[in-house]
């Protein structure tokens, strides 16, 4: 599972409002080496949840200087952008769990598979 | 176009050389000269005018689109022969030897055969045959195609280790509304011609070919299995090669169509449609059909593209490897489907791993229930999936709960105003009452009517509209605290 997925992915557990971001617990993470394009990461900045992908950074320790807030300008700064695309893209969970943040419910990741299916009483 | 040659080719592969060119471009100087010939391509029924755009983006050439569905031409010069092989929107490729737009037949079928035995000595072979020798130097030796009957081989696996999990669902011949369409085989081996020949120029090498014949129109007096013997047999004449229905060099292909025939040599052994996916399941869909899908919702940098009912991946897989701006979320409920998705990814992050290139691709796998979708609601910019027909996997009354429960998941997620949706499903009439009974969510732009393995369905291009229910403004406070909603308006 890549950070960029995790950014879009929330608990759907029935009842929970505050789903969102999901907690990481990763026993097993991967880099994957993906081309470089900055337009992409750069465009792909708004669409993202910024303090979501700062935590998540911070629970896989791959934060490094990773900014709190977005920096004005930051479309220009290809070092920065990089930084970005290298979390986004390429640092992959293996095995591990998410947890919703509201009910604690763990949705285990397995071969890079998180899943999300609930049983039955819960959806 | 129904200009003939007068004794173009010569009796013997190796005695045909460029030197009888007779295009109007300019010779080369080196050893090779550069040919003008028109190619043909078969496409996926539906998607010709988006094949005929993308040989116009890759190749700069117009592509015509032929009355005979699912096949278009085009001209182009060999030096650009192996750009022809990249296209992703085409299934097989033929080189055109000739073709005739109202070829007159005449009125008994023994007057009809007689005139195409004729007609085998009398084509323009030359340039067509030299487009066959120079296509044989890009293509790996894959082996000959066995167990020939003419319908689409069946896909081999790219790397010798990689599994098939299930029997894949085999391309059924595509049915025409007249009355008969056959593909055929060649003429039977005839053993006694090779032994008493009577060639001046010793042969180098014993080519070895079959003719393959579709046939489709109600007027005709013979049918494909007569034209492609009596066809074959005045080619085995003229060429003295050896006739092969399942080891052979050469596929001659013989195509009427009504009164419009064409006669090509095929450039490719096995359809280039599954090139991407090794590990198959019941219903995969062809990777050249997913190329159109995903050509028609032109994928944008940075757009978000899920297939929340993804099978196998072949869409969201093709979509990485093609369309690689944007990133792809395949999800499934079903377990091996997953594993299938993530198998396939894999093999070919290795192939690329291979050939030195760097191999990650921005496609991720999830696993769902896609009536209750894990995502953010409006995160998503285009939504690309084949629907279940009801079938080969579930059933048509499942699909009348189906539908709208995942219309109007898809909605949530799909971002209003800008997103997209295209939807590949047989089950027209279910599709076509969700959306409508969907309060404004969805607005059709554009329907391909496609043919998938025998089955007419549809390709269903939708607009997500500005509407957004109560229920969604309620999740995007909740998941959003504090940012308010904004929409991406480029």
């Amino acid at each position: 599972m890549k950070l960029l997925t995790h950014n879009m992915l929330t608990s759907h557990v029935k009842g929970v409002t505050k789903g969102y971001p999901l907690l990481i617990k990763a026993t097993e993470v991967k880099m994957n080496e993906v081309e470089f394009n900055p337009q992409f990461v750069s465009r792909m900045i708004p669409k993202l949840e910024w303090s979501a992908l700062v935590q998540a950074a911070d629970e896989l320790g791959q934060r490094q200087d990773l900014p709190g807030e977005l920096v004005p300008d930051y479309e220009k700064n290809e070092d920065f952008l990089k930084k970005v695309h290298r979390l986004l893209l390429e640092v992959e969970v293996i095995e591990g769990c998410l947890q919703c943040p509201e009910s604690g419910r763990e949705f285990p990741i397995s071969r890079g598979i998180p899943n999300m299916l609930l049983s039955e009483d819960e959806a | 176009m129904s200009s003939q040659e007068d004794g173009a080719a010569e009796p013997g592969p190796d005695t045909v050389g460029p030197s009888s060119s007779s295009s109007s471009t300019d010779n080369d100087a080196t050893t090779g000269d550069i040919i003008s010939v028109t190619i043909g391509a078969t496409v996926p029924t539906g998607f010709e005018h988006t094949a005929a755009e993308e040989v116009k983006e890759k190749i700069g050439v117009d592509a015509r689109i032929s009355k005979d569905r699912g096949r278009i031409y085009f001209p182009i010069t060999t030096d650009k022969l192996f750009q022809v092989h990249l296209l992703r929107s085409v299934d097989n490729l033929f080189v055109v030897v000739e073709e005739y737009d109202n070829y007159q037949f005449k009125e008994s079928k023994e007057e009809t055969l007689m005139e195409l035995q004729e007609l085998a000595s009398k084509l323009p072979w030359t340039n067509a045959l030299e487009v066959w020798k120079l296509n044989r130097t890009f293509k790996k030796k894959k082996g000959y195609r066995k167990g020939g009957n003419g319908t689409k081989g069946k896909p081999k696996s790219e790397a010798a280790g990689a599994t098939v999990a299930d029997t894949e669902q085999q391309e059924l011949p595509q049915a025409t509304s007249t009355v008969e369409n056959q593909t055929e085989e060649s003429v039977p081996e005839a053993e006694s011609d090779t032994q008493d020949s009577v060639e001046a120029a010793p042969r180098a090498i014993l080519i070895k070919f079959r003719v393959t014949c579709n046939r489709a129109g109600d007027k005709h007096s013979f049918s494909s299995n007569e034209a492609a013997r009596d066809f074959g047999g005045a080619v085995q004449e003229f060429f003295q090669w050896k006739a092969d229905m399942t080891k052979f060099d050469i596929e001659v292909l013989l195509n009427i169509h009504n009164v419009e025939v064409v006669i090509g040599i095929a450039l490719t052994e096995e359809s280039l449609h599954r090139r991407n996916i090794s590990h198959f399941g019941p219903t995969t869909l062809r990777s050249t059909l997913c190329y159109g899908m995903l050509r028609l919702c032109k994928p944008q940098p940075s757009d978000i593209i899920l297939d929340p009912m993804c099978g196998t991946g072949a869409i969201p897989l093709e979509g990485a490897i093609e369309f690689n701006s944007s990133f792809y979320i395949a999800g499934d409920n079903y377990d091996m489907a997953v594993n299938r998705t993530v198998n396939n990814i894999c093999h070919i992050q290795k192939r690329r791993a291979d050939k030195g290139s760097i191999s990650g691709l921005p496609i991720d796998t999830v696993r769902w229930d896609l009536c209750s979708l894990p995502m953010r609601t409006s995160s998503v910019d285009i939504i690309i999936t084949d629907m279940p027909f009801g079938k080969r996997m579930g059933s048509r009354k499942k699909n009348w709960d189906l539908y709208p429960s995942c219309l109007r998941e898809m909605a949530r997620v799909c971002r209003p105003g800008s997103g997209k949706a295209v939807l590949l499903t047989q089950d027209k009439k279910c599709f076509s009452k969700a959306i409508s009974r969907m309060g404004g969510l969805w607005r059709k732009l554009h329907t391909v009517w496609v043919n998938v393995g025998g089955l007419h369905a549809g390709v269903y291009l939708l607009k997500r509209t500005e509407a957004v229910n109560l229920l969604m403004v309620i999740s995007l406070q909740n998941s959003n605290p504090g940012t308010g909603y904004c929409y991406c308006s480029d």
